[in-house]
């Protein structure tokens, strides 16, 4: 049984593509069927950051108006076979996505034998947001360690609550994880951003993990390759950890401490 | 892009008229009399028609008349309340809008009015309002009692009518509770909470994790815009209403805000 999974924040440019991308692609990298869905109708994105710009021809509202079957749209991963990309439109608007057309994308991409669904969502709380939580199992809401992201976040997980068809029919809530994202121990240590536990005791939401600040997310965005196939970067480490812990592994919280450079360390620079 | 239209929760004060006669004419005589024919005595409130002590039922009732001697005194008429059945097809056709009927008329006893609001008030009609799905209410059919038992997120609202809250998660900054009874919250308070929103001076708010941007207790209430104090914040915490010394009506009862001990 397929299990559709939505990133999703309120904010935007917090992460949630850059989450979707890698998430998806870790679960691939597991074994299991993956397809990632682009929800930002108007302003895509997730083609970029997957490397499969060039290779777009019909896209998710093609789908949705039956101008285009998934088979023609689905673009397969270049660094795995388990993964397909499902690319927003361009032209398009978000009142171009109905429930009952994205019901039926969901129901057609479980009938060939998904394992997982993850939906990038947009930015906001409007249509397009809406759409991509309405059909969710389960949540990941990307948060960065700052008020305003964190509010945003709150209000998304008071939308899941009421608005997800999970929440409609009576069934069991969907499922909720914390992914905080951009996240500097440096400046936590400062005293200049909220460490990870402020923001979880905040949203009280269970915490899959915590992705650190840093520059080879920016580098494999604009080499479309997801962040977590980049060799030794914490950032594509701790994805992993994400992708683990989502799975049901146990695994401790890395870079999320400070360790402020010794003496030595300060008076012969050091790396 | 903003929408045409939106649809939001609110709470009006309304001012009520007890009309016992319906006879126009008497009325006006006896408003007159009463507001010393000074127009424009009302600041434009709106305004329930209250028939629940209806004398006799006419047999026809000049409603736009009625309408604009209250006008004249600067009132807004919008609704009528607990009208005679016979009555309700003309003060709908009159464009007022017709609220729910007393259980039982109570015609010519002299009930007090919290007893009388007692009355109409359907048994532990508790309601979510705003974005929050109906299927999480559990409303229990006698308690009277409305429990949440999960977080209240920033944005959602809740109105427990006619009943107590009880939420067992937190409430989020942007997040309203309201209760015409009283307030229990297990969680992290941060939003709002108002409770005996209808004013019911002997509600109380309780809270284990006290951090409200703003508690109210029957209209009185406080924002902490300078911060918490140190021996509330977080904490354990009890807010009621206490009798003050002053003798004007607005400032009879103080919002006192205590520590609670738990454990």
């Amino acid at each position: 049984m397929a299990r559709v999974i939505v990133v999703t924040s309120g904010k935007g440019g917090v992460g949630k593509t850059t989450t979707s991308a890698s998430f998806a692609s870790g679960l691939a990298l597991r074994g299991f069927k993956t397809a990632v869905i682009d929800f930002d109708v108007g302003l895509r994105n997730l083609d970029l950051i997957m490397g499969c710009e060039r290779r777009v021809v019909y896209d998710l509202i093609n789908v949705v108006n039956g101008e285009a079957n998934l088979h023609q749209a689905l673009i397969k991963d270049k660094h795995s076979e388990n993964l397909f990309v499902l690319p927003a439109s361009q032209t398009r608007d978000k009142d171009a996505l109905t429930e009952e057309g994205v019901e039926k994308v969901l129901k057609d991409l479980a009938e060939m034998g998904y394992d997982y669904i993850i939906c990038d969502s947009p930015a906001g709380i409007e249509r397009g947001a809406v759409m991509a939580l309405t059909f969710a199992d389960e949540a990941l809401v990307v948060t960065n360690p700052e008020v305003s992201s964190i509010r945003d976040s709150d209000r998304i997980l008071g939308i899941l609550q009421s608005k997800s068809r999970r929440a409609k029919d009576g069934l069991e809530a969907v499922k909720e994880h914390l992914v905080v994202t951009r996240y500097s121990a440096k400046r936590v240590d400062e005293g200049e951003m909220l460490s990870y536990k402020d923001v979880h005791e905040l949203l009280r939401v269970p915490l899959l993990g915590v992705i650190p600040e840093s520059e080879t997310v920016l580098q494999a965005s604009n080499q479309g390759t997801p962040v977590i196939y980049t060799k030794e970067s914490e950032a594509a480490e701790a994805y992993q950890d994400v992708v683990a812990r989502f799975l049901g592994e146990e695994r401790p919280m890395r870079f999320v401490d400070y360790e402020r450079p010794g003496l030595l360390k300060r008076l012969f620079g050091g790396a | 892009m903003s929408k045409p239209i939106e649809f939001k929760a609110g709470t009006l004060t309304a001012m009520t008229a007890v009309v016992r006669d319906l006879d126009n004419v008497q009325l006006a005589h006896t408003l007159h009399t009463m507001l010393g024919g000074m127009g424009e005595f009302f600041a434009g409130e709106a305004t329930i028609i209250d028939l629940s002590q209806l004398g006799k039922v006419p047999s026809r009732v000049d409603w736009s008349g009625l309408a604009s001697l209250l006008r004249r005194y600067g009132l807004q008429p919008v609704a009528v309340k607990s009208a005679p059945e016979e009555l309700e097809e003309g003060a709908k056709k009159a464009g007022f809008a017709v609220l729910n009927q007393a259980a039982g008329k109570t015609s010519g006893d002299k009930t007090v009015a919290l007893e009388e609001k007692k009355k109409e008030e359907p048994p532990a009609q508790a309601e979510l309002l705003a974005e929050t799905a109906s299927s999480e209410a559990a409303p229990a059919a006698a308690a009277q009692t409305m429990i949440i038992d999960r977080s209240v997120r920033s944005g959602q609202q809740i109105y427990a009518r006619g009943a107590d809250l009880v939420i067992l998660g937190g409430v989020s900054n942007g997040a309203e509770i309201i209760a015409d009874g009283s307030i229990h919250c297990y969680g992290p308070l941060r939003g709002r909470a108002l409770a005996g929103a209808q004013g019911n001076i002997a509600a109380r708010l309780l809270c284990t994790n006290f951090g409200p941007e703003l508690i109210s207790i029957a209209g009185v209430y406080r924002t902490f815009e300078r911060g918490i104090a140190e021996k509330l914040a977080g904490k354990p915490v009890h807010a009621v209403l206490r009798p003050t010394v002053s003798k004007t009506e607005e400032e009879k009862y103080a919002l006192s805000i205590e520590p609670l001990q738990i454990d």
